[in-house]
């Protein structure tokens, strides 16, 4: 797992691109957070990407016009807890009583 | 006080717009309503996905930003091909879309779409203006990052009611980006990194993209390169940026590239990247590109370092002015001698199309039109084989000269571009190539090249059948033919005249001569020098494949040069 910290100027749709270029590429957001930061905002992102994905993301985040910085660094533990307590299996499992589907359930 | 839509009008005109393409509809009317006296010439096509290929062309043909104008819902949404066409191939682009009454949005209301959330990801930059005072900046900003660093497209969504509210107006604004700390680029230190590699190299080679003709750096290109004296070649989009004549010169590379130059990119150990993204088309299996080269990559945008791999030394900065500082640096530095080398890679054994290549009628037939045509001629071409043909036999040095959809490869580009081309050309002949296929996807705006009289000439490589898709379905799908047969396209002569365009056919025997006959030459002087628009189809042979060719997953050293 590799956290990533965009600073960014908070105009319509800047966040939006940059979790676009995690999304485009099929990958989990595992943990996102975006806050005020200075004179601008940070969006933090904890991603499982190998080493060229790493580069690929910090080149279109640098493309984005009003992202500032971008750092990669170690997952925080509050990250980490986070990622792990959301955690659920992909997609959901139907909901259902005693095996039977959820529309023969919500009849 | 002023509307919005005239306040709107003005900041265009502010940054030098002079003609628009676009499709009228309710929420844009306001807008269409201050047309009149605002010094901007609106040219109306027949769907907005042909205004916006002709607003590209238009930006294609002259650098400066194409705009194009939809209403909301259907006809904002006919507009994303052309947005991700101006994405992939760097186009300057600013479209305009009409949006619902402010107070309706989100309500799922008539003709609303989310077209800000749409476009993200085909976006440089967008902007759902908010109030009808944002609408001096929303156009300011909106030009700067269309035109700034790798242009690209931008949307600029504004709701009904904004045009048609009124505020005292006093005049358009400027915009200027904060710089961001990673713009700063040490492009001083790069000469004698670059000296090291060219003193240590055996084999360079130099290809030349887009971005080297965005830049508008060519003479300065062609005076690097003529001191270099390498092998060079061109991507689809840097076509014309090397005079073709030259000695190095080895024509274009990739997927349809000649031999000489898919063999040199293949063996080099330094290969200069000028302007180009090194993408699947050019380098063929990622895994085996280039092998034992050193990358040299010139490029303004940061994004598309080391796509393939590392790069060994980025030259990041307009391509304005690293190449030109790249000349200065390497007079007087004594470099190998290449003769070797160079005689190898361009040597006659490594024939610029394969030997069948002007067996080909089809090729021979885009030869002699191409002979015919004056040195500053715009040629523009679909998608497909009769692209790929066009792009092999081009000859021009026209910087402009070859346009072409080449990173989406959207089919039914070519009329439309043709259209905003030859408006921002007048006195150029624009020739527009296109298959059977890709001409009907937009054959609704021979409306609009006879309404405004646009003498394009026009021909249809007509072999009846998705070609490009039927090669592909033959050498790799066992010539399975599923659903790429047009046997039953309608008689294009026929409807070109419905259109009340000149029309005519010419079979593909016709080419049998070589050179062509007095007859068909005659034929041809006619169709390029008419005054008028024209449309030639040329009936040809339904099965003839484009050789060479790179099959994908393989490397560029392992190209196909027939149907064996």
């Amino acid at each position: 797992m590799h956290a990533f910290h965009i600073h960014y100027r908070n105009t319509q749709g800047t966040l939006m691109r940059i979790l676009t270029a995690v999304s485009r590429r099929g990958l989990d957001i595992h943990y996102v957070h975006a806050s005020p930061a200075g004179h601008g905002h940070r969006a933090d992102l904890l991603l499982e990407v190998n080493a060229k994905q790493i580069g690929q993301l910090c080149r279109d985040w640098h493309a984005i016009v009003d992202v500032t910085d971008v750092h990669v660094g170690t997952p925080t533990p509050e990250m980490l807890e986070s990622a792990a307590g959301s955690a659920g299996p992909h997609p959901p499992a139907s909901a259902g009583t005693n095996g039977r589907s959820a529309s023969a359930a919500m009849a | 006080m002023l509307r919005g839509a005239e306040i709107f009008l003005q900041c265009l005109r502010a940054e030098g717009v002079e003609l628009v393409f676009g499709y009228p509809g309710g929420a844009i009317m306001p807008l269409y309503d201050a047309l009149e006296g605002s010094g901007i010439r609106h040219i109306l096509t027949r769907h907005e996905q042909g205004a916006v290929f002709a607003a590209e062309g238009h930006a294609r043909a002259t650098g400066q930003v194409g705009v194009a104008i939809a209403t909301s819902g259907p006809g904002a949404t006919n507009l994303v091909t052309g947005i991700a066409d101006a994405k992939m191939d760097s186009v300057p682009l600013v479209c305009i879309t009409g949006q619902v009454r402010s107070a309706l949005i989100g309500t799922d209301a008539f003709q609303e779409t989310d077209v800000f959330g749409l476009t993200l990801s085909l976006t440089k930059w967008s902007r759902l203006v908010k109030s009808i005072e944002e609408i001096p900046s929303a156009i300011a900003e909106g030009f700067y990052w269309a035109r700034e660093g790798r242009p690209g497209p931008v949307v600029i969504d504004i709701p009904t009611d904004f045009l048609k509210a009124k505020m005292e107006f006093v005049g358009p604004v400027k915009f200027t980006s904060q710089p961001r700390p990673s713009d700063a680029q040490a492009e001083a230190a790069f000469g004698d990194a670059l000296i090291s590699l060219l003193q240590q190299a055996k084999k360079p080679v130099a290809l030349i993209g887009a971005g080297a003709k965005l830049s508008g750096a060519i003479p300065e290109l062609r005076q690097l390169l003529d001191y270099l004296n390498i092998p060079a070649f061109a991507t689809v989009h840097g076509l014309g940026a090397v005079i073709p004549s030259a000695p190095y010169y080895l024509g274009m590379v990739g997927m349809h590239g000649t031999r000489a130059a898919n063999m040199a990119l293949h063996e080099n150990d330094l290969l200069l990247v000028f302007g180009a993204r090194l993408d699947d088309r050019v380098t063929g299996d990622p895994s085996r590109f280039a092998p034992n080269a050193k990358i040299v990559h010139f490029e303004i945008d940061p994004g598309q370092l080391d796509r393939v791999r590392a790069c060994e030394l980025p030259v990041i900065g307009d391509l304005a002015k690293t190449i030109p500082a790249t000349y200065k640096k390497l007079q007087g530095v004594k470099l190998p001698d290449w003769t070797e080398w160079r005689a190898i890679a361009c040597g006659e054994d490594r024939a610029e199309l394969d030997p069948r290549g002007l067996s080909q009628l089809t090729v021979r037939f885009l030869d002699e039109l191409f002979g015919r045509l004056p040195e500053n001629s715009v040629v523009i071409a679909d998608v497909g084989q009769h692209q790929m043909w066009a792009a092999q036999r081009y000859r021009s040095s026209s910087p402009r000269g070859f346009i072409t959809s080449g990173g989406l490869g959207s089919m039914g580009f070519a009329l439309p571009a043709a259209v905003g081309v030859q408006l921002s050309k007048p006195d150029t002949t624009v020739l527009c190539v296109s298959g059977d296929g890709g001409f009907q996807m937009n054959i609704q705006e021979l409306a609009t090249v006879r309404r405004l009289n646009l003498p394009i000439k026009l021909v249809i490589v007509d072999n009846k059948y998705l070609g490009m898709v039927r090669q592909w379905q033959q050498l790799f799908y066992q010539r399975n033919y599923a659903e790429t047969d047009l046997s039953d396209n309608p008689d294009f002569v026929e409807i070109a005249k419905a259109y009340r365009i000149n029309a005519e056919r010419l079979n593909e025997d016709a080419m049998q001569e070589f050179p062509v006959s007095e007859q068909t030459g005659d034929s041809l002087e006619r169709f390029l020098k008419s005054s008028e628009p024209e449309l030639l189809v040329f009936d040809c042979a339904p099965e003839a494949n484009v050789y060479p060719m790179v099959p994908a997953g393989a490397a560029l050293s392992e190209m196909l040069f027939d149907d064996e």
